[in-house]
């Protein structure tokens, strides 16, 4: 499911100048949906201390490759907080897990055993794990964003 | 790993509105089907990694560690136990409904319990006499199970626990055969109630803030009683065959008496019974006692009639509303 993000996101999403060669940065935020005197739905995303069940989350990672020089490889993973229920991704790169980072797949492709000899197509609240694997070297001072969302259990 | 995490950019205050028109469904959808939800005061913690290779063999990083706690929701819901009218009848007093409070929130909350008699959309108010907090076996027992008093032992209760509420009602004697009594019972939150969102700051379990949740952290539901009488119709009738052939009451003719009760209403009655004295100036035939056409010795045995002390009795027992009874006997004029 490929998912409507925000431009404005990208404002205030400034990755930190860090030792490491590599930086990667963490933000969480709640969509909380209103409806404003036009009728039209709003989402707005607030930068949030607490929680309550059913609230959905949207997980933001920023990198920046910080070295000089270019970053192979590159692969980065989120487990999903134990309290959290992965809901969807933004793009079609990332791949999950549903066995604790075990194997990789598209959830529309993972199959979770039903206790009965037989299994089942994977669900949103199989998911342990999602993983972006770079096909392409990141270049030297080159940045992204990956996102994906999940909900409070 | 041994990474340290990155420093954490402050950005207080930010908060960001967008307007989303075509993916909002998109946005909306799923949402995934959640009991008490995860316990409040527990601590979400996120952290992401990376590795690479940038020449120097394959490294690894964290990201920061984003931190949110879990408030409490504040969620109730009532259930009645009672979906069929509960059967009472006029004047009637220690009449019961059960309901089930559960706390649908993610903390410990006691529930404020009220009974409402007074609803509307019925026949009559059941007068509410007392309200009485079950001991665990769903049964109502009197003198065991707890007087509930308001702000004095109101149910304190774990997410998803539920605790089994009676509501103990006095039928007034004016109610008539089919009148429906409701009762509401309704359970609210003692930290707070109020449009779902509402938060109560620093009430919640864990020290978090305490926000309604979509029941509104109150809940109801309504049982209700049917009134259920029966009245009873008697009705006797005379026919008469004189030695003659003719139907003249002279010496020697035979009375056939025919009484037939009829029940109407809801309920039944019970311990009905037939007594008719003969006329004097008659003699009893002896045998001749019917009840729906099937014959009664007149002994006080195992069937319904007897004649005794110059009276035909026919115990009919208990009668539901609907039915009609008929019994005969004959006697001859002296």
């Amino acid at each position: 499911m490929r998912l409507f993000f925000l431009s404005i996101i990208a404002a205030f999403s400034a990755v930190p100048a860090a030792a490491n060669p590599v930086a990667l940065t963490n933000d969480v935020f709640v969509e909380r949906v209103s409806t404003d005197a036009d009728g039209k739905r709003k989402v707005v995303l607030e930068e949030p201390k607490v929680v309550i069940p059913g609230d959905r989350l949207l997980f933001v990672l920023n990198y920046r490759n910080a070295s000089a020089r270019a970053a192979e490889r590159f692969v980065v993973t989120n487990p999903m907080p134990s309290a959290v229920q992965f809901a969807e991704q933004a793009d079609d790169m990332a791949l999950v897990s549903i066995d604790g980072g075990k194997s990789w797949g598209q959830l529309a492709q993972l199959r979770v055993p039903d206790g009965n000899g037989g299994d089942r197509p994977a669900q949103t609240a199989d998911v342990t794990h999602i993983r972006w694997a770079f096909n392409q070297p990141i270049p030297a001072g080159a940045s992204g964003k990956l996102m994906f969302r999940g909900v409070v259990k | 790993m041994a990474v340290s995490p990155l420093p954490r950019i402050q950005r207080p205050g930010r908060t960001l509105a967008v307007v989303l028109l075509s993916s909002a469904a998109t946005l909306m959808a799923a949402q995934p089907a959640f009991a008490a939800g995860t316990r409040a005061g527990t601590t979400i913690a996120n952290t992401a990694t990376a590795s690479f290779d940038n020449g120097a063999g394959t490294q690894n990083v964290s990201s920061n560690t984003v931190n949110l706690k879990v408030d409490e929701l504040l969620n109730v819901t009532v259930a009645s136990n009672n979906p069929a009218d509960v059967a009472t009848t006029p004047g009637a007093t220690g009449q019961v409904l059960s309901y089930t409070v559960t706390n649908t929130g993610n903390g410990v909350e006691s529930f404020r319990i009220t009974g409402v008699g007074n609803v509307g959309g019925d026949n009559y108010d059941p007068t509410i006499t007392s309200i009485v907090i079950d001991n665990g076996n769903n049964i109502y027992e009197p003198g065991v199970d707890t007087v509930y008093v308001p702000g004095t032992n109101d149910p304190n209760l774990n997410p998803d626990a539920s605790v089994t509420i009676f509501v103990i009602s006095t039928t007034p004697g004016s109610v008539s055969d089919g009148n429906r009594g409701i009762v509401q019972l309704v359970a609210a939150a003692n930290t707070g109630t109020g449009t779902p969102g509402t938060s109560f700051a620093g009430q919640g379990e864990g020290g978090g803030d305490a926000v309604v949740g979509a029941t509104g952290a109150t809940g109801q539901d309504r049982g209700a009683f049917v009134v259920s009488t029966a009245a009873v119709a008697l009705a006797k009738a005379a026919t008469i065959v004189d030695t003659l052939g003719g139907a003249e009451p002279i010496p020697g003719a035979t009375i056939t008496y025919t009484i037939t009760a009829t029940v109407t209403g809801s309920g039944s009655v019970t311990g009905l019974t037939i007594n008719d004295p003969i006329p004097a100036n008659t003699t009893f035939v002896p045998g001749s006692i019917t009840l729906g056409g099937v014959a009664q010795t007149d002994a006080a045995d195992g069937d319904a009639g007897r004649f005794a002390s110059g009276a035909v009795t026919v115990a009919l027992g208990t009668v539901t509303g609907g039915n009609v009874r008929t019994v005969t006997f004959r006697v001859t004029i002296n």
